[in-house]
């Protein structure tokens, strides 16, 4: 009985996978195997090969011929970004700081104005509303380029003034990602907070707390996954900047990692895994910010039409 | 003071003091910031573009901008009868008919992805979610990496994969550079953008679909409908709406971009568009008066073009 049951059981597996083959590849199935894996190629083969790329040495990456598969995991890459002695690289650490200090702030700032618009626009009636929101949501409309100009011009003047510099400042530059930041941070907490019965907000505001005490206590609490995802796509947005950044900053030790890479691309000795080692460094956090929040995400990317 | 003024005065102050006129009040202080930093930094400037655009501005009069001398509409002048921005036959489009093209093409090429992607994904299978997720890649990462990577997968010399592959398969002898060729480098640019954003696209699509009324399906499905039929009848009149939208936030948004062509190719080989060319005449010709006037006549065509399309696209939608 045993042995019988042994020997008909690779029998009866070959034949399952054979009936779930010929079920499997109708043309709908195959046409949708195909898409996906076009798809999926296409998007995941220039990752692979910008992370495959930084663990290569310097012979597999100037070779005649590309390496698919590096050798060994090399760090040699990530040793010459940080490397004191390369003079063009040697700062990335600063870099990747500059970076952070601009982002961090932009997110923060972003979502406590955000709270605050979003509020009086969706929760209190005032004349000129409507009007205020809709300028706010030009912004979308306007070239980040029509704008470097006079902002420069303007910058330059109010700088000379107050005696500051407008160049190279890192303050200066976050009010710039702020103006791109906060229509995308209001228009998606706008959104969310429509969603929040605003019943349990009047019974607080009956029971005798203050509107600031509300939003706090009542708003916030309940806003959580909307604030995380605006916090989230704002730290992205800023973390990502390239054009603003690139107008205004000229110091080295000033560049935010988009700039630095930048630089290092254009060195007059090409070294793609040195490139590819600092973009992998910039993009890993960003992707594992997605992937662990990806959800809330979405779905704010879905509501709110992020720019990009 | 006369009777009249002291009894004026008490319904004036309980008009400030109502309780009406303090959540006014209080809605303007909240949403204050924002608008303060927005119209700062985004609306004024826009508006002091247009002063620019008709003034003599250049390094030297940067630090002093409101004694720039006017020049009337020089700076159009100049813009247009420039060599990088005017159509001179098909060899050499000028940017502002490459800016045109470019942006039509890869919206439509982006909207095609991602109603592809979308149909894809609203099909339940397993690790659906994190297919999506992956799928969602290209927009979330950084330009500049997702640039250079591309960059060097198109990499001229022979260690360039896309190089290597086509020569293996003996399409072509020699390693090319498929960046630096007219029109090769157009229609990569606009492939590249398609890949960026069609997750935009198909997100946007994605959440239309889910949201279609299956009874649709069901009543269409006891009529006897095929596959195509019920595509053709019920799916794409439920998207058009949201289709339309997505056409016209990407294209004014691919209009206005900066960032993918300047890192891809900086503007060369018939790739150069508006943004570009403003980029090159305010910081490398440090021409700002004809930079904004570039940056003007960019936005007039926008604005020409959302025109057009609100009043005859949306208008013809809104009466089938």
């Amino acid at each position: 009985m045993t042995i019988d049951r042994t020997i008909a059981r690779p029998d009866h597996a070959k034949r399952n996978v054979f009936e779930h083959l010929a079920h499997r590849l109708s043309l709908r199935q195959l046409i949708f195997a195909i898409v996906l894996a076009f798809f999926l190629i296409g998007i995941l083969f220039p990752f692979y090969w910008m992370v495959s790329s930084s663990f290569k040495s310097y012979a597999e990456i100037g070779g005649r011929e590309p390496v698919y598969i590096p050798g060994a995991l090399r760090l040699d890459a990530y040793q010459e970004l940080f490397d004191p002695a390369h003079e063009s690289f040697q700062r990335f650490a600063k870099n990747m700081l500059n970076t952070l200090i601009i982002s961090l702030p932009t997110a923060l700032i972003a979502v406590i104005l955000a709270i605050m618009g979003a509020y009086a626009v969706t929760r209190m009636r005032f004349r000129g509303r409507e009007a205020m929101l809709n300028s706010i949501l030009l912004v979308y409309l306007f070239p980040g380029i029509l704008l470097i100009i006079p902002l420069f011009a303007m910058l330059a003047q109010i700088g000379a003034r107050l005696g500051f510099e407008v160049r190279d400042n890192l303050t200066v530059l976050m009010f710039t990602y702020l103006a791109q930041t906060l229509p995308v941070a209001l228009y998606m907490l706008a959104n969310y907070f429509r969603t929040i019965p605003y019943e349990i907000e009047q019974a607080g505001l009956i029971d005798g707390c203050t509107r600031l005490s509300v939003i706090w206590r009542i708003t916030i609490p309940l806003a959580i996954p909307a604030l995380v995802s605006v916090f989230i796509y704002t730290f992205m947005i800023a973390w990502n900047e390239y054009l603003y950044a690139f107008v205004f900053l000229n110091d080295r030790s000033m560049f935010t990692m988009p700039i630095a890479i930048n630089t290092i691309y254009n060195d007059p000795q090409p070294r793609p895994h040195v490139v590819m080692a600092a973009s992998t460094i910039m993009t890993l956090p960003v992707i594992v910010l997605f992937l662990s929040l990806e959800r809330y995400l979405t779905e704010g990317l879905a509501a709110g039409g992020v720019k990009g | 003071m006369s009777v009249a003024a002291k009894e004026a005065k008490p319904p004036r102050r309980s008009r400030w003091h109502s309780l009406e006129a303090q959540e006014v009040r209080r809605a303007w202080l909240l949403i204050l910031p924002t608008a303060l930093i927005v119209f700062g930094v985004v609306l004024f400037p826009a508006i002091f573009s247009i002063w620019i655009s008709f003034h003599k501005v250049g390094l030297k009069e940067l630090g002093n901008v409101f004694e720039a001398e006017f020049v009337g509409l020089d700076n159009y002048r100049a813009v247009i009868n420039d060599f990088a921005f005017k159509f001179q036959g098909l060899q050499s489009w000028g940017a502002a008919v490459t800016s045109i093209v470019y942006s039509l093409v890869s919206t439509f090429v982006t909207i095609v992805f991602g109603l592809i992607a979308a149909l894809a994904l609203n099909r339940p299978f397993r690790a659906r979610g994190l297919t999506r997720a992956i799928f969602l890649f290209p927009y979330v990462a950084p330009i500049v990496s997702v640039a250079f990577v591309w960059r060097w997968i198109l990499d001229p010399r022979p260690s360039g994969v896309v190089n290597d592959i086509l020569m293996r398969l003996g399409l072509i002898d020699l390693p090319q550079a498929y960046l630096a060729e007219r029109g090769l480098a157009l229609a990569i640019v606009i492939m590249f953008t398609a890949w960026r954003y069609f997750p935009f696209a198909m997100l946007m699509i994605l959440a239309r679909l889910q949201a279609i009324d299956r009874t649709l399906y069901e009543a269409a499905d006891v009529d006897g409908a095929g596959e195509w039929g019920k595509f053709r009848h019920i799916t794409i009149p439920e998207l058009r709406y949201v289709v339309g939208a997505i056409f016209l936030l990407r294209l004014i948004w691919t209009f206005n971009k900066f960032d993918d062509i300047w890192l891809l190719t900086g503007g060369g080989f018939g790739t150069n568009v508006l943004p570009v060319l403003t980029y090159q005449f305010s910081f490398k010709m440090n021409d700002f008066g004809k930079g904004s006037a570039n940056a003007m006549i960019l936005l007039l065509i926008l604005i020409v073009f959302l025109v057009i399309y609100i009043g005859v696209v949306m208008r013809r939608a809104d009466e089938d």
